[in-house]
């Protein structure tokens, strides 16, 4: 084969693709075997930090906050912007506190008070309280963060994650639910993101997509902060309970129609093939003559 | 340097399996003078092409490639030709042959469609090592039907021991099912509070596993390695479709209800400690 090696900015962009590809919990299996094959720390570290950084943001990595009991979610909407020369920090609304985050470690540092927006701190807060409730219902172990958009008025960001690594059993799971809810436009905009590696003697992923979308009722939408915020979840919980039993319907559609489509457990004579009546005579007979050859028995 | 071809297994054993083709390419691009470790050892999608003597179909792999070209079964020719690219001998051919009848057989019985190919050659010791590919792809007709694909990659390597054959089987299933969703499916149902959710989605499930087997057979003469390997891999591909079935459509989806309950936890959890003070209470 012609092969032509790539230069070492395209080594670089290779490494990033890997990364962002990483099955969750595995970012740092990942990172090993990429660390290996470059074989160029110095480089690797500091061009693969974006990718990290991406991973991390896209995949709603969760993080100890610190001075709290509780972890949020690193994300885009977490994010605040560098000014003046500062670092870039994420705050968790929740603590009302912002930090700094390491993409390599995952770990918060620096952690110091912001002020809640007065205006749609009430809504989010009650967005928050009843999110809380629904992820204690409905998630083994859910992290959620509610944030108020940093683009938009009346725009909040519900944010949640559920994660299960069970590497000595060889899998790993993660649950990824957005909405964008717009009180203007009176609008639920939502993706639900599903990811599971099975890996025991060999590599089996589940990915799934679902986005949503669903014009708010007035009458939710008039209602006071706690009532409305309730309502809003209500409709959430009720989407995504509907989506995991949908599941169970395309799982089964898949197992019968597809997976039977593609190769039966036994053919339509319900038996195991007859080898012998396969080769068939004229086969055998012919093959037969070669006896005495390399495959000959005496 | 062994362990670099092992990190570059490790990393294929996490990557997406949709996306192999693409991630090996990376690979060798990143280390070229592995690319042959590495093809040699990643299994990839089985890649259809046609016979240009017979017009029949047959499946490309690393195992009948040579350079850029790829020898078919059933003519035994290369594609693009080559002078001197290797073929079995004639004995072996021979063998090959009623090799790739017989599968073709079993793919019919077992796949009704899709393609096979046998390729078998010669190895050092005096034995003899082959592989079975065989291939099936579904396409749906409309955008909402599920669609996949099938590949078997079945490795075997054989050595005569008087009447008898000892057989090493490598087998490797991969499999990829995809279904897409929408609302405009007459699935959209009002909530009770007459709003109604718009939806859209995909669900895909692929992923490889490979098993290995060592038996014994009895033979008669060169064609009952072909009755031998075929009950090898017959019980093989129903022992891996079994497991198959059992990851996709169990494993996984026990997992996804690990990560979220339909049913409310906390109402489960009030029930628990209902029980327990009444168990305490009853003890009492």
């Amino acid at each position: 084969m012609s092969i032509v090696g790539m230069n070492n900015a395209e080594r670089i962009e290779a490494a990033c693709s890997f990364l962002l590809q990483s099955p969750p919990g595995e970012i740092n299996d990942v990172l090993n075997d990429v660390r290996n094959i470059i074989s160029d720390d110095d480089s690797l570290h500091e061009g693969v930090l974006p990718a990290l950084k991406e991973y991390n943001l896209s995949q709603f990595m969760t993080v100890d906050v610190p001075g709290t009991q509780h972890q949020s979610i690193i994300s885009e909407a977490a994010r605040v912007a560098a000014t003046g020369g500062g670092q870039e920090r994420f705050v968790d609304p929740r603590s009302k506190t912002s930090f700094l985050f390491d993409h390599l470690s995952l770990e918060a540092s620096d952690s110091e008070p912001v002020e809640a927006d007065a205006d749609s701190e009430p809504f989010r807060a009650a967005l928050e309280k009843s999110t809380l409730t629904y992820l204690s219902a409905h998630f083994h172990d859910g992290v959620a963060s509610i944030f108020a958009s940093k683009d938009r008025t009346n725009q909040y960001i519900i944010q949640v994650v559920a994660n299960k690594y069970n590497p000595a059993n060889y899998w790993a799971g993660r649950w990824r639910s957005e909405y964008t809810i717009d009180l203007s436009e009176n609008t639920i905009h939502g993706k639900v993101l599903v990811n599971v590696h099975y890996y025991e003697q060999g590599n089996v992923q589940l990915s799934t997509t679902h986005t949503v979308s669903l014009a708010l009722p007035a009458a939710v939408v008039t209602s006071s902060p706690a009532a409305s915020a309730s309502k809003i979840i209500a409709l959430i919980e009720d989407e995504e309970g509907k989506y995991q039993t949908s599941l169970n319907d395309t799982y089964q559609e898949m197992g019968e129609k597809t997976f039977k489509g593609l190769r039966r457990a036994l053919p339509l004579t319900r038996q195991k093939i007859d080898w012998d009546k396969v080769l068939g005579y004229k086969l055998g007979a012919e093959l037969s003559s070669s006896k005495g050859g390399m495959f000959g028995n005496t | 340097m062994a362990d670099l071809v092992d990190s570059m297994l490790d990393l294929m054993r996490r990557l997406p399996p949709t996306r192999t083709e693409e991630n090996v390419t990376a690979l060798i691009g990143i280390c070229p003078e592995y690319a042959d470790d590495l093809l040699g050892s990643v299994d990839q999608p089985l890649k259809l092409r046609t016979d240009r003597a017979t017009g029949r179909e047959y499946l490309a792999c690393d195992y009948n490639r040579d350079g850029e070209s790829y020898r078919s079964p059933w003519s035994n020719e290369y594609d693009p030709p080559l002078d001197d690219g290797t073929i079995p001998t004639p004995k072996l051919r021979k063998l090959e042959i009623a090799a790739n009848e017989a599968f073709d057989t079993y793919r019919e019985m077992y796949f009704e469609g899709g393609a096979s190919s046998v390729y078998l050659w010669d190895l050092d010791d005096g034995g003899f090592a082959g592989v079975v590919l065989l291939k099936k792809t579904m396409t749906p007709t409309t955008a909402h039907e599920p669609s996949g694909s099938w590949d078997s990659i079945h490795v075997f390597e054989t050595a005569e021991r008087g009447r008898q054959a000892h057989y090493k089987l490598t087998s490797t299933v991969m499999l990829q099912l995809v279904t897409r969703k929408g609302s405009d499916e007459a699935e959209e149902k009002g909530n009770g509070n007459g709003s109604k959710w718009k939806h859209e989605g995909e669900v895909s499930l692929s992923g490889s596993m490979t098993r290995q087997t060592e038996q014994d057979w009895p033979i008669l003469d060169s064609s009952s390695h072909i009755t031998n390997t075929g009950r090898m891999i017959e019980e093989m591909e129903i022992k891996m479709r079994n497991l198959l079935q059992e990851v996709y459509f169990g494993k996984t989806r026990d997992i996804v209800y690990d990560l979220r309950s339909v049913d409310d936890l906390e109402k489960a959890r009030r029930q628990r400690e209902l029980q327990k003070e009444l168990v305490g209470f009853i003890k009492r």
